[in-house]
């Protein structure tokens, strides 16, 4: 029933959401752009960190290799297939790459999983200019920007129905039992292993994707640009600030902090990554169960009022 | 003869140098209520840890109802029916008590289906433990002793066909572990599951169980019926002398 009502309000928000290109001007939808993509990339981050309690900082990693299958794909296969083809190559690697390392927990994880990041980009600098002749890529027939806002959209909803999906379902269950002690959890069934691993590749599939999908808007991409640490920093943050074991916790964040930047940006064009951290570290130092903290304190404030009255 | 439900065979734990379990040999069957005792340091837990598959012995060999598990994970040895508490209590703290317990019935648990089972939710199994008041509470926010009590409704989850129960009455006052025992006999007699048992408190356990095995220092050193095994000169001889009341 909560399943149900969630998946409703997903499609109900989608739905919505679709027709702004039609309200918005071009500076706007592309801020609306940024905040969707965020949100999609934030709640793919949080189905399966924010459980499990796993660092991954391979975000850049599997939006990069996405990005890149929609370039070398481009001409022989269409826009929409490429998103496909983007997510399930990351969730490929993400599943080959976490059987190995889901055993390392805290920062052994983050660091390997930052170190993929950087494994994967010179890999593939490497050989494009060994066997492409090439340091990036001019991806000439880009589609429609609202063709791309409506993909980009599609897969964060997506992403969004599926962290609803894997929380109220047995995966949900079983990443929360190991995040909170995982051998307690396979002493009661969980295969942990298995479990990590699903869940890290599905987390993966919407970065890849989403990494395919925002490909066309640079029409030239090379490996700083595709695999910039900056988007996993910033998937992280966003994830952690809103509240990482809450789904609609990334949500807001993702528009909050893209609306701030941008903000920032205009604002202030020298300032605006001072401000940005300074605002980070008093988010942290104040705020560290995210910004649903907000409104679970609240609501307890009201819960216990009430009580008060009541007595 | 039947085949006994868990079959341990000369399992030895060895921690580099040191023996913390030495050929321990032990068949328990289905509806069978076994007691471990021995002195601190005997082995009792690092043996559960080896019958739970949370470590892999050095040596030997285990099976559940036939089948060999030596040397598979943890949760094949919770899928084949072993499940077990934590003598810390282990509960998942940020979870509600019915959580805990719904956790086992979701996984391990949903392989099986009890002959009679009353306890086949988590709100009939919280009720047979008492907890039904928690059943929303964040698990972490109990009293220890009541995490304990929830250590056993977890591994209940798990619709058990061994049942390895490690220290559950450590700091009850005597009527709650009169009441604890009372429990672990109903469970068994209504769900026909082996029970072992180990308790540091010796005169408890040896009140409320048929059969009980003493370890010392990791090795079996007796094993039978409860008044003989306090009498066998060899079990009053580890505990120094300490009184082993019948």
């Amino acid at each position: 029933m909560k399943l149900r009502n969630a998946m409703l309000a997903v499609l109900a928000a989608s739905v919505a959401l679709a027709a702004l290109p039609w309200l918005l001007s071009d500076f706007l939808l592309a801020l609306a752009l940024s905040c969707i993509m965020y949100a999609g990339l934030a709640v793919s981050w949080a189905m399966f960190c924010g459980a499990s309690n796993y660092l991954s900082l391979a975000t850049a990693a599997f939006f990069g290799l996405g990005a890149y299958v929609t370039a070398w794909g481009a001409g022989a296969l269409p826009y929409g297939l490429s998103v496909l083809a983007g997510g399930i190559v990351a969730a490929a690697f993400a599943a080959m790459v976490g059987a190995a390392v889901l055993h390392l927990r805290g920062a052994y994880f983050a660091v390997i999983t930052f170190g993929l990041g950087e494994l994967v980009r010179h890999a593939i600098t490497y050989y494009e200019k060994a066997y492409e002749g090439t340091v990036g890529r001019i991806i000439a027939e880009a589609p429609e920007s609202t063709t791309v806002y409506w993909t980009v959209l599609l897969v964060s909803a997506a992403a969004v129905a599926t962290a609803f999906a894997v929380r109220e379902g047995r995966l949900g269950l079983a990443l929360r039992g190991i995040g909170s002690d995982e051998e307690r959890a396979q002493t009661l069934g969980v295969n942990a292993r298995r479990s990590k691993v699903l869940a890290f590749a599905l987390s993966a599939f919407f970065a890849g994707a989403l990494g395919a999908a925002m490909a066309v808007r640079w029409t030239y991409i090379d490996p700083p640009t595709v695999f910039n640490p900056f988007i996993g920093f910033q998937t992280v943050l966003i994830a952690m600030v809103g509240g990482a074991h809450t789904i609609i916790g990334p949500i807001v964040s993702a528009v909050v902090f893209s609306l701030l930047t941008e903000f920032l940006r205009l604002q202030f064009p020298y300032l605006f990554l001072t401000l940005l951290g300074l605002l980070l570290i008093l988010l942290v130092l104040y705020l560290p169960g995210g910004l649903v903290s907000l409104i679970e304190r609240w609501r307890i404030g009201e819960r216990w009022r009430w009580r008060r009255g009541d007595a | 003869m039947r085949e006994a439900l868990l079959s341990a065979r000369r399992v030895s734990v060895r921690f580099g140098g040191l023996v913390a379990v030495d050929g321990v040999d032990l068949d328990v069957h289905a509806g069978e209520l076994v007691g471990i005792i021995g002195p601190n340091g005997a082995g009792k837990t690092t043996f559960f840890h080896a019958l739970s598959g949370v470590l892999v012995p050095t040596a030997g060999r285990l099976a559940v109802d036939g089948v060999d598990l030596t040397g598979r994970a943890a949760h094949e040895f919770a899928n084949h029916g072993v499940a077990r508490t934590f003598q810390t209590p282990r509960v998942f703290r940020g979870m509600s008590a019915e959580d805990n317990v719904r956790f086992g019935l979701e996984f391990a648990g949903r392989r099986r289906q009890h002959a009679r089972d009353t306890f086949d939710n988590p709100a009939a199994i919280l009720g047979l433990l008492g907890l039904a008041d928690a059943a929303g509470a964040p698990a972490g926010g109990l009293t220890p002793a009541r995490q304990r009590l929830l250590e056993i409704g977890m591994a209940l989850g798990a619709r058990p066909r061994v049942l390895l129960l490690d220290e559950v009455a450590a700091g009850l006052t005597l009527a709650e572990v009169e009441a604890t025992a009372q429990l672990i006999r109903r469970v068994r007699d209504e769900l026909g599951v082996a029970v072992i048992w180990i308790e540091h408190a010796v005169r408890v356990l040896l009140n409320h169980v048929e059969r009980v095995a003493v370890l010392h220092q990791g090795a079996k050193i007796a094993d039978g019926d409860p008044r003989k095994v306090a009498k066998d000169p060899a079990v009053v001889e580890a505990y120094l002398g300490e009184e082993v009341p019948a």
